[in-house]
């Protein structure tokens, strides 16, 4: 347990900067508009209740992290294709993905030992592939925006 | 097959009634008469299919001729493209082909506006064109109006726009669409952070047209738009603004081997973009004899196989293209004019010595007919020095001579092909350094020699020899001497290079000194001094010169004809002990010369030697010279001392300068002088300064004159003065004036008289002090010796011996032995507190007296002097400030009370030793109840109240069987010590 609690604090340590380094790379118009761009206004982020139980609230965080993984996976694939010099982005996205991947592994093993639940249904995002090149800017930015925001109550909240 | 158009029958009246079989014969007739006269016919074209590709903004075409009876006949067609409605003709555009039977035919055309944004309409007209046929002078009818648009359903409260991530070129035009969807309106759009405006096409849709775009970065640009009324909603695009595709420069091939054709050129700026919109672009080489095309592997350059050896000509065409453009460039050659040979090898170097070396070296042949031109260079510290072209078949050699000994050197070469020159090969070379050689000058020497304890010190100094002197390291110098008076004597000394000079002690006779430079392999020739007996000791006029920034013109009279040359020398430093001699060495018949130096500087100056040498190498000093580069004025005044200073005069005088220490020869002085309301000497400037001052200027032409008389001065007058000197650049600083006072004219007079009186006094008053005891003892004893009183001399005269009685004569009958206390103790009394001195009193003894009464005369022994109240009061008669009823005499001082009381103590334990005969009472006198600048009445009847007893004032004692003191006349005490009352 210590171990997803020190993986959520080192996400949640991380989250401003890559939020930051991400809509910095986007250009005009996003870093003078986080909040009508970035918003956290996503309806199809799984939800997180803080006052759960351990149980409840590791199956959430479950959901949330592969909800998350999967679309940082494709933010990181857009980002390298739009902003190829943003190297500094590519590296916050890949260690912020690979935090997420251990995490994962570690709260299902948390509940497979603990709650013996052994498999967790999970959503993920939208495909955006077929969006054009500002809706997918906006899309990770807005991402990010509740990663960040998220992350934190999930921190809190272990 | 033939066509008809059935607009073009023009059926008449009559024929309605006709047969139908009557119409068939005219149709065929009319028909077989176009065919043969060739008359004009229409073709109305068909619109088969009108598609869009929204990405390019492009609507596509395809129609038809449907009536065409010819295999192929030219036509022309006109097609019209409307926007919005079919009256607003947009686009109006002719297009001629050759259209075959049954031809689909197609057209595309770009819309500067997105697709999306409006609906377009398109028609098409078409006009046969063929020369085999007349021509038609009319269009054939318009085909029916197609609609263009692209259908996409804007969501309420949503934006839309288009076209969506375009990829366009830098400088180009792009109109940016806007759909609204319901419950939008009044939509703003910026260019990353520039807003830019649009016109509204209608209520839905709005225009913006961006005129040369800017390339902003190869990650694209954002256009974002909002709406007034949903400004938390942010939409957006990206334009991909590529820069423009440049056309390769310096494209040229070339060929070492005849094996590969190396092509380079340069690309330009890379054009590429991100989000896949656009790589880098592509270099494609395009040979036309060959036919070959290769895909260049880099984007500078590509080696291109020469696959085919006969082949001599080559025409490149060079082609790089990217999304938007593409651009080529064309080249062609003979492949043996474009032969870039390969650097020389085997490069070596042979038989070096000291002055040559021989270079060989090998180069890449195709042949025998084949010639290559190679270029020679040798290098010496990087500078080419030698430069030399040969031609060459297989290898060659070059022998490099007036080499320079112990010098490195680079030898290199190139070679070209010698028909048709395209380019040097690169540089193959070699360094090696040519090995020492016997230095080949004679050093350049001189000296300076100067006495010293009977003795020459001669300093000798040499300059180093140039590297193309010297030929090598100089390790040492020789020095011989020879004495010429003593030709069998000779010294030899050896200085270790790099010393340039060296000193000898030689005594006073002629020598010859021999000076060479040694390196590794040999000997310089000798250079020889002769040295006189008399060297150093000429004696010659110095003559001033004038130089000039640049160092100073020289020149002199030679004293004989057979010189063998002249010798100029001088210090670089003449300020400073550290000379460092320089010296010129001229020929024979030079008279003058131009020194120049970097180390000269104003302000300094600089001395010149001019020496003669004979032809036995003996230099004699012919002028001495000297002078400034630039003469300044001077830095400093002289430190003035003032002399023979009196009321109305004074003269000033300073000392003189160090020549080597003047910044310019010194003309003379200044003398300033200041006051108020002065009078100036005739011979000097009088200027009048504010507040009455006036200042004078005397001008001492002179400058070897170091003083200046100052007169007609004031007595007790402020005068101020400086002197400064001057010199033709000017006077010296001008520093604060020194301030003088003139004295007083009696001053000196009264000095003369007050100072001899001030110590004959003091002379008398310390002889008076130092006496003081024997004077007193003279003049005025404490007790006067009876037989040196003057009346003994009276009294002897009368003879009468016994008048003077003897201690010895007095038989005591009583002795007693009185205890004295010592010491004086301070009391005051001031309240009526009565005084507790400790007085010890004896009653009073019959003593007789010398007149042999015998009165009742007290004495008393007290410790202090104290003016005593309750004595005073109780009448007793030690206190005298009463009235004197009981002691009739009289106040008197004689002593101060101490010294008194001494005298009385001493005299009173004498006088009991040899004369107890006589009364020793004292009278106890106080100072404070004595005013003693008072006159005796008032002292007598005014005595003093206790109340002034509070200020303690000395006391004296007084015998008191001595009252006989007496006030004089005048009220001042004087004192008289009586024998006795019956003496008195």
């Amino acid at each position: 347990m210590s171990q997803i609690k020190n993986q959520l604090a080192q996400l949640n340590g991380s989250a401003n900067a890559l939020f930051i380094s991400y809509y910095t790379a986007q250009g005009e118009p996003f870093p003078n508009n986080v909040d009508k761009l970035c918003g956290p206004n996503m309806t199809d982020f799984p939800p997180f209740h803080a006052n759960g139980t351990e149980k409840t609230k590791l199956v959430e965080l479950y959901r949330m992290v592969a909800y998350l993984s999967a679309s940082l996976g494709n933010v990181t694939r857009d980002q390298r294709t739009l902003n190829p010099d943003a190297v500094s982005l590519h590296g916050k996205l890949n260690a912020t993905i690979d935090t997420m991947r251990g995490l994962l592994s570690n709260v299902l093993c948390r509940l497979c030992n603990k709650y013996h639940v052994g498999h967790v249904d999970v959503t993920y995002g939208p495909d955006t592939s077929s969006k054009d090149v500002f809706q997918k800017k906006k899309l990770g930015c807005q991402l990010l925006g509740t990663y960040k925001q998220v992350i934190s109550v999930v921190a809190q909240a272990f | 097959m033939p066509s008809y158009r059935l607009q073009t029958i023009r059926p008449m009246a009559f024929s309605v009634a006709l047969h139908p079989a009557f119409l068939l014969v005219v149709l065929s007739l009319k028909t077989s008469r176009s065919e043969v006269l060739g008359e004009p016919f229409q073709l109305t074209p068909e619109i088969l299919t009108v598609s869009t590709e929204s990405k390019l903004q492009q609507v596509n075409l395809q129609w038809t001729v449907p009536n065409l009876t010819h295999q192929e006949l030219k036509m022309a067609f006109q097609i019209e493209i409307s926007r919005i409605n079919t009256s607003n003709i947009v686009w109006v555009e002719n297009y001629s082909t050759t259209v075959k039977w049954n031809q689909l035919l197609h057209w595309n055309w770009k819309s500067e506006i997105p697709l999306e944004c409006v609906t377009h309409f398109i028609r098409i007209r078409a006009m046969v064109d063929d020369a085999k046929y007349l021509p038609q002078n009319s269009w054939s009818n318009w085909s029916s109006w197609k609609e263009v648009s692209v259908q996409v359903s804007v969501a309420p409260n949503t934006l839309l726009i288009f076209p969506d991530n375009k990829l366009l070129e830098e400088g180009s035009n792009v109109t940016i669409c806007l759909l609204y969807g319901q419950y939008l309106y009044n939509v703003s759009c910026m260019l990353q952070k520039e807003p830019i405006h649009g016109e509204q096409l209608d209520s839905h849709v709005s225009l913006i047209k961006l005129n040369n775009v800017v390339f902003h970065s190869v990650s694209g640009t954002n256009i974002h738009c909002k709406a007034m009324n949903a400004t938390k909603m942010i939409f957006g695009t990206v334009l991909f603004v590529s820069k423009v595709l440049e056309e390769p420069k310096n494209f040229s091939c070339e060929t070492q081997d005849f094996k590969t054709l190396k092509c380079s050129w340069e690309p330009g700026v890379d054009t590429a973009l991100v989000w896949s919109q656009q790589d880098s672009q592509s270099y494609t080489l395009y040979e036309s004899f060959s036919g070959r095309r290769e895909l260049c592997d880099h984007r500078n350059s590509h080696n291109w196989q020469i696959t085919d050896d006969s082949q001599e000509t080559y025409n490149f065409t060079l082609t790089t293209e990217n999304n938007l453009r593409k651009r080529s460039v064309n080249l062609i050659f003979n492949l043996t004019h474009r032969v870039h040979q390969k650097a020389p090898h085997d490069v070596t170097l042979e038989n070096i010595d000291a002055r040559k070396a021989n270079m060989t070296w090998k180069v890449l042949s195709r042949g025998n007919n084949y010639i290559l031109l190679c270029q020679i260079e040798l290098q010496h510290e990087r500078e080419v020095i030698h430069e030399h072209n040969v031609s060459v078949h297989m290898s060659a050699s070059y022998l490099f001579s007036d080499l320079e000994p112990d010098t490195k050197y680079k030898a290199r070469v190139r070679c070209a092909d010698a028909n048709h020159f395209w380019k040097w090969s690169d540089w193959a070379q070699k360094e090696f350094c040519t090995p020492e050689a016997a230095p080949s000058q004679a050093l350049d020497v001189w000296r300076q020699v100067r006495s010293e304890n009977g003795s020459y010190v001669v300093t000798l100094f040499w300059k180093p020899l140039l590297k193309s002197q010297a030929n090598g390291k100089i390790v040492s110098y020789n020095i011989v001497v020879e004495n010429q008076d003593r030709l069998s004597e000779s010294e030899h000394y050896s200085v270790p290079a790099p010393a340039l000079g060296t000193q000898l002690s030689l005594d006073p006779c002629s020598y010859k000194i021999h000076i060479t430079a040694n390196n590794s392999v040999g000997v310089s020739p000798e250079s020889v001094m002769v040295l006189s007996n008399d060297s150093g000791h000429e004696e010659v006029h110095e003559k001033r010169i004038k130089g000039t920034k640049d160092g100073f013109h020289i020149s002199w009279e030679p004293t004989s004809g057979d010189a063998l040359g002249y010798v100029v020398d001088w210090c670089v430093h003449s300020r400073d002990q550290h000379c460092d001699l320089q010296w010129k060495n001229l020929g024979p018949n030079t008279t003058s010369t131009n020194i120049t130096s970097g180390a000269f500087k104003p302000g300094v100056r600089y001395n010149f030697r001019i020496f003669e040498k004979s032809m036995q190498q003996k230099a004699q000093l012919l002028e001495k010279q000297t002078g400034y580069t630039q003469e300044l004025a001077p830095l400093e005044n002289p430190e003035v001392t003032i002399n023979n200073f009196t009321s109305n005069s004074f003269i000033l005088s300073w000392p003189s300068y160090d020549s080597d220490f003047q910044s310019a020869f010194i003309e003379g002085y200044h003398v300033y002088l200041k006051s108020k309301e002065m009078q100036c000497h005739p011979k000097g400037k009088r200027m009048t300064l504010p507040d009455y001052w006036v200042l004078c200027e005397y001008e001492i032409k002179d400058p070897e004159q170091k003083a200046f008389t100052v007169e007609n001065l004031r007595p007790e007058s402020h005068y101020e003065f400086l002197v400064t000197p001057y010199t033709s650049a000017g006077q010296g600083p001008n520093e604060t004036f020194t301030k003088v006072m003139t004295p007083d004219e009696n001053s000196n007079m009264l000095l003369k008289i007050i100072l001899p009186m001030t110590l004959c006094v003091l002379l008398i008053i310390i002889a008076c002090y130092w006496k003081s005891q024997w004077v007193k003892e003279k003049c005025y004893p404490d007790i006067p010796n009876p037989y040196k009183s003057s009346i003994l001399s009276l009294i002897k005269s009368k003879k009468n011996a016994h008048l003077i009685m003897n201690v010895k004569d007095c038989i005591p009958d009583v002795l007693e032995v009185i205890n004295k206390v010592e010491g004086p103790k301070t009391q005051c009394i001031v309240s009526g507190n009565p005084h507790n001195e400790d007085v010890s009193m004896k009653p009073p003894s019959s003593v007789p007296t010398e007149d042999g009464s015998s009165g009742s005369v007290p004495f008393f022994f007290f410790e202090n002097f104290t003016y005593d109240q309750s004595a005073f009061d109780s009448g007793s008669h030690g206190l005298i400030p009463g009235p004197l009823k009981d002691t009739p005499c009289q106040l008197g001082l004689l002593t101060p009370p101490e010294k008194l009381l001494n005298v009385l103590e001493k005299d009173y334990m004498k006088s009991l030793a040899e004369s107890p005969t006589e009364e020793t009472s004292l009278i106890y006198v106080s100072q404070l109840a004595s005013p003693m600048g008072g006159d005796k009445d008032s002292l007598a009847t005014n005595p003093p109240m206790p109340g002034h007893c509070s200020e303690y004032k000395m006391q004296m004692a007084v015998p008191g069987r001595l009252p006989s003191l007496a006030l004089s006349e005048n009220n001042s005490l004087t004192s008289e010590i009586l024998l006795g009352q019956g003496e008195q």
